[in-house]
């Protein structure tokens, strides 16, 4: 079987990296092989953090070579352009939180945050299917911002790329998350798969 | 997890004691341990420094026990000093040494390759590719150090570490060994001193013999059909490249590979079968060229016309780790396959130009930014200049201290030196401040500290003190009242070894009271002598989680009384705050605010706030 691929991007602290452990303990769930390539350093200091996640295939590296994610799930609309431009295979599904996260650089006045409309732009010319929306926002209506990143793949599970079900991911998250919190992750991920269909149609 | 795995592996080979420091990339290693160790009956510690951790690691190897001690590449010069009286001494339980190496430094200040640290003392090296892998050969290190009575060396590096797969598990196993001191083997008393005392041809023995054994261990792999004329060696994680690389370019039946495991000793007699079959030998291997060296002095005996590829020719860059690109176009070269032209260049260069690099930053509510913040005015009340005095800081989150907004840390080099560079350049009459924190003060500044004392140099220092080894993921330190593994203890307060070391200026403030850390620091600066002030405060990330499920306080800029100065955004630059170009005001991103309240003490016109309703 040829791998599915996905980047995973964003900013340290916003959750991008259980998002993608999620997402392979989902795949194992179903029976798949997994690897995932993290990078992050000081992630949780604010800086750029990214994840790569393939699943199945015969890859040994679990680095992503350029251009060939099948799907770009992008936390923060900069650090989604920064690695769809890169990663993102022609015509792949960009899913993108328009939630903007400014750096130092942009607070302290160093330089401005580009235009929303600017980075959207780059995505657009690597692919047509981009489905923007402000997942913090529902993330913020399901009772906490934390939960963006579920927010996230309840709109990555509706988007039906994934080669398994909702209901494996749905088990998923029922088996990794801490109980007191299940109820409102519950509500995110359901948030999030009502996006994807309003935005995507 | 490759840590995670690697940890498995130990328990895996029944291991007794684990110890460690932690350091990126080998945290996962130790928070594994401490998650799992008392349900094993594992005992598992965050030692003080990494000498440390090896030293107990050691001693429950001479009482006949395994350990392994992990840490990060830069934690093995640390403990080096022990590593090769060890190595000469020998060990009685299996001793598995893990050193996380970091090429291209992700989160390092360099990209030293561990492998000459453990050539230069005789230590057996092995380095995997897999999550799978490290699980196997963590295990069979143990076996492997008991059989030959020498430490045996897992090499990792960041991509392995941090990679995640599915891992097949093998048993877990207690060993319940009982506890006997080898006397024969490492005591003076009863086994004499000269025989213990000189051993350097002792360890030689024992590494030609760890040749052999790698030599036979079937943990290499080499491919030779017969027809190839050029070759590959991919060393350790290296390979993954290599192996994706022959596959992607589909040359797999043109050129020969090993996949080498066991990286020292080499196992010569394997690596020369390659060595004299191929005309060109392509050496892939992170960071420095290690085995490519030894392959070379190879080659001059068994086929000294070989051509041979890597870092020391520039063919692969002599820096950074690998990656596809490097290695896909390299082999291509070699084979002479095209590679397809790099289709986004013009599309990566708009996005250069728009972009900016996302520097890293305090986290919102960071006490070090409130500590750096009344530091500096502190600096410019007594010294009339921020320029005046030079900022030695060390490693941890408040190393951050040298960015933008704040920019007031001028230095910083390896665990404690903040404190022992200080006084060098005290002694010529340059003002310094030493900026350590709390973690980093146990680690290696008590010894430096003192020195300060007894040897009369009156450096002033500030311990960013947030209670946390905070920037490696919350791992315990000795002035926290609990270990690793949650048992309450009595805490060593740095206050008092501050005192008891002589300092005769200790003050502890709560940096989130701007105005009195502020007098705090100038009375630091004015005292005459060793001057020290603890900026005591929880670290912010740990606050927030200790409110789940609550949220914290929420504060707002008033925008009526708000005046655009942007003396919140320019001079504190908490990345809660926010500018709203339109309007001209700050405001407060109450997803990322924690309540601190330091903004609402830096506004001149006190326009913030907390809501009424919260």
């Amino acid at each position: 079987m040829k791998s599915f691929k996905v980047v995973i991007s964003g900013v340290g602290g916003q959750g991008t990296l259980l998002a993608s452990r999620l997402l392979a303990e989902s795949a194992i769930n179903a029976g798949l092989h997994v690897k995932i390539g993290e990078t992050y350093g000081m992630a949780q200091r604010g800086g750029p953090v990214m994840g790569h996640i393939q699943i199945g295939g015969t890859a040994n590296n679990p680095q992503i070579r350029k251009m060939e994610a099948d799907v770009l799930v992008g936390f923060e609309p900069a650090e989604a352009a920064r690695r769809g431009v890169t990663y993102l295979k022609d015509d792949g599904l960009a899913l993108v939180n328009k939630r903007v996260t400014a750096p130092v650089e942009v607070i302290s006045g160093m330089v401005p945050y580009p235009e929303m409309g600017e980075l959207m732009g780059l995505l657009g010319k690597v692919t047509d299917r981009l489905v923007a929306f402000d997942a913090t926002s529902l993330a913020e209506e399901a009772g906490d911002p934390i939960a963006t990143n579920v927010v996230m793949l309840g709109a990555l599970t509706e988007s039906g790329e994934l080669p398994f079900g909702e209901e494996t991911m749905l088990y998923t998250l029922r088996d990794s998350l801490r109980p007191r919190f299940l109820e409102l992750n519950m509500r995110a991920f359901d948030l999030g798969k009502e996006a994807y269909r309003e935005v995507a149609s | 997890m490759g840590n995670e795995a690697l940890a498995r592996g130990a328990v895996e080979a029944g291991v007794a004691l684990a110890s460690g420091y932690p350091g990126t990339p080998s945290s996962e290693i130790g928070n594994t341990f401490a998650r799992v160790a008392k349900e094993l009956g594992i005992h598992f510690e965050w030692s003080a420094n990494e000498k440390v951790a090896l030293e107990v690691a050691f001693g429950a190897s001479m009482v006949g026990q395994r350990a392994i001690c992990s840490m990060k590449h830069v934690g093995v010069n640390v403990a080096l000093d022990i590593l090769n009286a060890i190595t000469l001494r020998g060990v009685k339980g299996g001793l598995v040494l893990v050193s996380t190496d970091d090429p291209s430094q992700h989160s390092s200040r360099t990209e030293q390759d561990n492998r000459w640290l453990g050539r230069h003392n005789d230590v057996p090296i092995m380095e995997p590719s897999s999550p799978q892998e490290a699980k196997g050969l963590t295990k069979y290190a143990f076996e492997l150090s008991e059989c030959v009575k020498l430490p045996v060396m897992i090499r990792t590096v960041t991509r392995l570490s941090h990679m995640r797969s599915d891992v097949e598990l093998g048993e877990m196993q207690r060993l319940d060994r009982e506890p006997v001191f080898d006397w024969e083997g490492f005591s003076y008393r009863v086994a004499g001193f000269e025989k213990l005392f000189r051993r350097h041809e002792e360890r030689h023995g024992k590494i030609d013999s760890v040749q052999e054994i790698f030599e036979e261990s079937g943990l290499n792999e080499l491919k030779l059909e017969g027809e190839e004329r050029i070759g590959v060696i991919g060393v350790g994680f290296a390979f993954t490249y290599v192996k994706d690389a022959l596959e992607h370019l589909g040359v797999e039946d043109r050129v020969a590979w090993l996949k080498l495991v066991t990286t020292h000793p080499m196992p010569e007699r394997l690596v020369a079968r390659l060595v004299e079959h191929v005309d060109t030998l392509l050496i892939a291997e992170e960071v420095d060229p290690f085995i490519e060296l030894h392959v070379k002095a190879l080659a001059k005996d068994v086929n000294p016309d070989l051509k041979v590829l890597g870092r020391m020719n520039g063919f692969i860059p002599r820096e950074g780790e690998l990656s596809h690109e490097v290695v896909d176009s390299r082999v291509a070269e070699l084979t002479g396959v095209k590679m397809p032209p790099e289709a986004r260049d013009s599309l990566e260069e708009a996005k250069g130009d728009l972009l900016f690099d996302r520097m890293l930053t305090m986290c919102a509510g960071c006490p070090h930014r409130s500590t750096i913040y009344a530091l500096k005015k502190a600096v410019q009340a007594v010294k009339g200049d921020l320029m005046n005095v030079v900022v030695n800081g060390d490693i941890g989150c408040y190393g951050l201290a040298h960015a933008p907004p704040m920019e007031f840390e001028d230095t910083y080099f390896c665990m404690g030196a903040s404190i022992g560079v200080s006084q060098g350049m005290q002694r010529f009459g340059i003002d310094t401040i030493a900026w350590i924190g709390d973690g980093t003060f146990f680690h290696a500044g008590i010894p430096a500290l003192q020195n300060a004392v007894h040897n009369k140099a009156p450096i002033k220092v500030v311990v960013a003190d947030n209670q946390a080894i905070a920037m490696t993921g919350f791992q315990t330190n000795p002035q926290l009242g609990r270990t690793a593994t949650g048992d309450v203890v009595e805490p060593i307060m740095i206050e008092d070894i501050a005192r008891a070391s002589g300092v005769k200026h200790v003050e502890v403030i709560d940096p989130y009271d701007l105005e009195a850390t502020e007098e705090a620091f100038k009375s630091m600066l004015d005292f005459d002598g060793v001057a020290m002030v603890i900026a005591r405060r929880e670290c912010a990330m740990v606050a927030v989680r200790n409110m789940r499920p609550e949220r914290p306080p929420v504060y707002i800029v008033d925008q009526e009384a708000c005046i655009g100065c942007k003396q919140c955004l320019n001079t504190y630059g908490c990345p809660a705050l926010m500018w709203n170009e339109d309007e001209g005001k700050a405001s407060i991103d109450t997803t990322l605010c924690m309540g601190c309240t330091s903004c609402a003490q830096v506004c001149p016109v006190g326009a913030i706030h907390r809501r009424d309703d919260a």
